[in-house]
């Protein structure tokens, strides 16, 4: 009824265009310290997200402004933030662009989710973490949420649909004696992919027994380093973000169309609209743009941006969208080829942070496997950093893949060029 | 002027008090907190400009916390109908028992927590503006903010672009309970200034200078300031080097020991990771974590800033607890529930990203004290370091005391001078107790900033602030 209500006051708005969105999401949570539970909690809430639209006279500017109004709002709240929001949009004149005005023709659910079913699976799931008396869960946070969206804009582009998204917050611990040390593990994911999830939580487990057993990182020198968790999503990621139509016309990316972006020739980048499980599976953007499968980089060439539609436009670009699943590929190495030599293998960070626009990396190591000389020393502490536009010719990727949400990549990185601050 | 409570909370408050006594029929406990926090987010420059009336502080809704049977969970909600709230109870209970019957099924235990005290307290407080977002005049604001863009271009060297960002929100929180009733309304403000410019060799160097406070928009009047030494710092930059790696001594401008502050003894000392065995300070009360040089506060009565409430999510008053007293952990900060666990009382830290998401124990202001050392006097007794500028992000380690920091910019000290030459970016780590362990020299004087948010692990993001003088230490920086 708010949706038809709100429809009914833009339509009589006098506005050049608007955009609306319901969002309903029924969410589940459960916090858990040890097996123990803290707390639950059920989220029932709707959100209506309207742009407003104002064109100039001369027909060559648009402004938008953007708002939330309350489910609750009373009639005359709704009327004078919809007349706000036209003041506004008529102050944030930018170069025109269009609004989407193709229905679009692409199957997708709009089933509910079953929430409670997902949360079960979860819930089950987490009770069958092989611990020991050393190894543990130490708390857990899981947070399952059906979300329903509908959207439609004044060109009469309408869709609905309805997603799964899921995380899952895992803190491990190890001890020996009277040492206890502790690995944070943050997964997402559309349903609960119990296989999966037990296979990481139990390499998480490992990885706490082997930081008991670290030593201080040294001080090295030219060592090549390895990226093998999810942290390496980062690094690809900065490539995604390298190929935003906003960062492009910015600025802030110079990359070209048709030009090498400076990581060999083996690099592919491609947008998907959807990856198995991901938590960011729907067919049609924000705006009512299709997600369509296409390469933004192949064989090391920048092929296509894509982003927003207003940015889009302002590159030229004939058919783009918002991606919200990427897949990273081109390595033809073995992953096990990968680790020879000498090299440090980073599997723990605090955060693995890479500015967009620069490409400045770094992160504090909590794990690593030092390989040299035929042995393998596992270690912890100092940093990793460097600049990964400086580092990219030097990219390695394994053929082998690894899936972490919504992102594919390879399951193993290997760069040159980082600096490696010791402890020891 | 007065900050003015929000009508719509005045107006539900009878729905809500009936809310709280039809469920406390089949509770031990029922608390109600609403919120109704009306804001704006302006971005202005040279090739775009947008705005938006929601940012991470706006928001309505409710969200009801209980006890059943000792066990604890919430319902948050933001549609109901105010002449229904029998509906609404049995909406809640009907929620909370599904989830209840998926735990018994998995023969979920409850955590041992009790109850909390619930004592009589009624609480009004309007804080003072200057201005309101809902007012706020954004075609004066953007004109102004575009002339600063472009001033910004012409004087940052090779400047891309200068964007000019804020954000305001007029925040009004109620909170009920059987026996409390609290509002109160405040408005805070937030600004800042950003610029990128290339170096010769397809480098990337970007500024970033902010002001915030307890406010209305008339806090944004700062940013003129802040442009004004932003070429110099860009120039800087773009002639910049990298760093060595290795352990140096430092001293750190207000912004960078504030990220010290919160990611040292900020996150270290929060008590719900006390209860999980998830931090390491819950074994050094009382016991010597720094210099004699460091006494650390924490809370929202600590500083009229961005976090500045007068209770919390939880409906706890602000406190100002002394965390450390040169040198010696005394006291960590704590929510409600994590308190009822520890057998302490709650600090007045119970905060949420929004009515919808969880309250943990969260930071208000982090800040050390001061000292007494000029920082010429720091800069002269350093032989081999850097001073160390613009703090830009952290993150915590409370198990194991690991702490890393990113800073914008490092200016190398030898013998005791300033040599001119500068390095960026800067990546600090280190040991926590040795941080501030080595801290020798803290100014008089201290700047807090809250821009930005900080986050629990890699999620639920809140307003935090944190500062303090410039300090002297050492640490590994990379």
């Amino acid at each position: 009824m708010m949706f038809d209500k709100l429809k009914r006051k833009l339509d009589a708005l006098p506005c050049a265009a608007w955009e609306l969105t319901e969002t309903v999401r029924e969410g589940w949570e459960f916090y858990f310290i040890r097996r123990d539970l803290d707390q639950h909690r059920a989220v029932h809430v709707t959100g209506y997200s309207v742009r407003v639209y104002a064109a100039s006279k001369d027909g060559r500017s648009l402004g938008r402004a953007a708002g939330d109004i309350p489910p609750t709002a009373t009639d005359a709240e709704i009327d004078r933030a919809l007349h706000a929001l036209l003041s506004r949009a008529e102050l944030m004149m930018n170069p025109f662009y269009t609004l989407a005005d193709v229905p679009p023709a692409v199957p997708f659910s709009s089933e509910p989710v079953d929430v409670e079913g997902i949360s079960g699976g979860f819930l089950s799931a987490m009770s069958a973490v092989p611990e020991t008396e050393t190894e543990f869960v130490n708390s857990s946070e899981l947070f399952v949420s059906g979300v329903t969206r509908h959207t439609l804009n004044s060109n009469g582009v309408e869709f609905l649909c309805s997603y799964p998204s899921s995380m899952l917050e895992l803190v491990v611990s190890a001890r020996q004696g009277r040492r206890e040390v502790e690995l944070y593990r943050l997964f997402r994911s559309g349903t609960c992919g119990r296989e999966k999830l037990l296979g990481d939580a139990a390499a998480a487990l490992r990885c706490g027994r082997d930081r008991l057993a670290a030593e201080p990182t040294p001080k090295l020198e030219g060592i090549d380093v390895v990226f093998s968790t999810a942290d390496a999503v980062e690094l690809y990621r900065w490539f995604a973000q390298r190929m935003n139509a906003e960062m492009k016309y910015k600025k802030l990316s110079d990359w070209e169309g048709g030009s090498g972006v400076g990581a060999g020739a083996a690099l592919c980048l491609e947008a998907l609209p959807s990856l198995e499980n991901s938590s960011r599976n729907f067919p049609v953007d924000a705006e009512g743009g299709v997600i369509f499968p296409r390469y933004l980089i192949r064989d090391g060439i920048a092929e296509q941006f894509w982003g927003e539609r207003q940015y889009s436009q302002y590159l030229g670009l004939e058919q783009s969208s918002l991606v919200h699943n990427f897949r990273a590929s081109g390595g033809t190495e073995g992953a096990v080829a990968l680790r020879e030599g000498g090299c440090l293998e980073l599997v723990e960070f605090s955060a693995l942070e890479v500015d967009p626009a620069s490409g400045d990396l770094a992160g504090e190591i909590r794990l690593g496997y030092l390989r040299r000389g035929g042995e393998t020393k596992i270690v912890t502490g100092g940093s990793v950093s460097g600049n990964l536009r400086s580092a990219a010719p030097s990219l390695r990727m394994s053929a082998e893949a690894v899936r972490y949400d919504n992102w594919e990549i390879p399951a193993v990185t290997r760069l040159s060029g980082l600096r490696i601050a010791g402890v020891s | 002027m007065k900050a003015s409570f929000s009508p719509w909370l005045d107006a539900i408050t009878p729905a809500l008090r009936e809310l709280v006594g039809v469920l406390g029929e089949h509770c031990e406990y029922v608390s109600v907190l609403s919120t109704d926090s009306p804001g704006f987010r302006l971005s202005v420059s040279q090739r775009s400009k947008s705005v938006s009336d929601s940012n991470l502080t706006t928001e309505r809704g409710s969200v009801v916390r209980v006890c059943r049977r000792g066990r604890w969970g919430e319902f948050a909600f933001n549609c109901f109908d105010l002449a229904d709230i029998p509906a609404l109870a049995a909406r809640i209970e009907a929620g909370l028992d599904r989830q209840a019957a998926l735990l018994d099924r998995c023969g979920a235990k409850n955590y041992p927590t009790g109850l909390p005290e619930d004592a009589p307290l009624e609480l009004f407080v309007e804080k003072e503006t200057g201005s309101f977002p809902e007012s706020a005049d954004l075609a004066a604001l953007t004109e102004r903010f575009a002339a600063l863009s472009g001033r910004g271009v012409e004087t940052i060297p090779g400047a891309l672009d200068c964007v000019l960002s804020a954000s305001s929100t007029h925040i009004s929180k109620l909170f009920l309970s059987k026996n409390r009733y609290l509002r109160q309304s405040y408005v805070i403000t937030e600004g800042t200034v950003r610029a990128w410019s290339p170096t010769a060799d397809g480098d990337m160097k970007s500024i970033y200078e902010g002001v915030s406070g307890l406010g209305g928009p008339e806090i944004l009047d700062g940013l003129d300031a802040k442009l004004d030494g932003a070429g110099q710092t860009m120039a800087e930059l773009l002639a910049s080097g990298r760093i060595v790696p290795g352990e140096y001594e430092i001293i750190t401008d207000p912004g960078v020991t504030g990220l010290i502050a919160h990611e040292a003894f900020g996150h270290g000392v929060e008590m719900d990771m006390f209860v999980k065995g998830r931090a390491l300070g819950a074994d050094y009360i009382g016991k010597r974590v720094g210099s004699e040089k460091v006494t650390m506060h924490e809370g929202a009565l600590c500083d009229e800033s961005v976090t500045a409430y007068a209770f919390d999510d939880e409906g706890v008053l602000a406190g100002d607890v002394t965390e450390i007293e040169r040198g010696i952990l005394r006291s960590g900060i704590c929510d409600t529930l994590s308190a009822l666990r520890l057998g302490t009382a709650p600090t007045g830290n119970g905060k949420r990203e929004n009515y919808a998401h969880k309250a943990y124990t969260r930071m208000t202001n982090t800040v050390f004290d001061s000292g007494t050392d000029s920082l010429e006097d720091m800069i002269a007794s350093v032989d081999s370091g850097y001073l160390l500028r613009g703090a830009e992000s952290g993150m915590e380690d409370p198990k194991h005391w690991g702490i890393q920091c990113v800073v914008q910019r490092g200016y190398e000290i030898a013998h005791g001078r300033l040599t001119g030459r500068v390095v960026s970016p800067v990546v600090l780590t280190g040991y926590v107790p040795e941080l501030l362990g080595n801290i020798s020299m803290a100014s008089p004087d201290r700047g807090i900033e809250g821009n930005g948010a900080c986050g629990k692990g890699h999620k639920e993001w809140v307003k935090v602030a944190d500062g303090g003088p410039w300090l002297k230490t050492k640490a590994r920086l990379g």
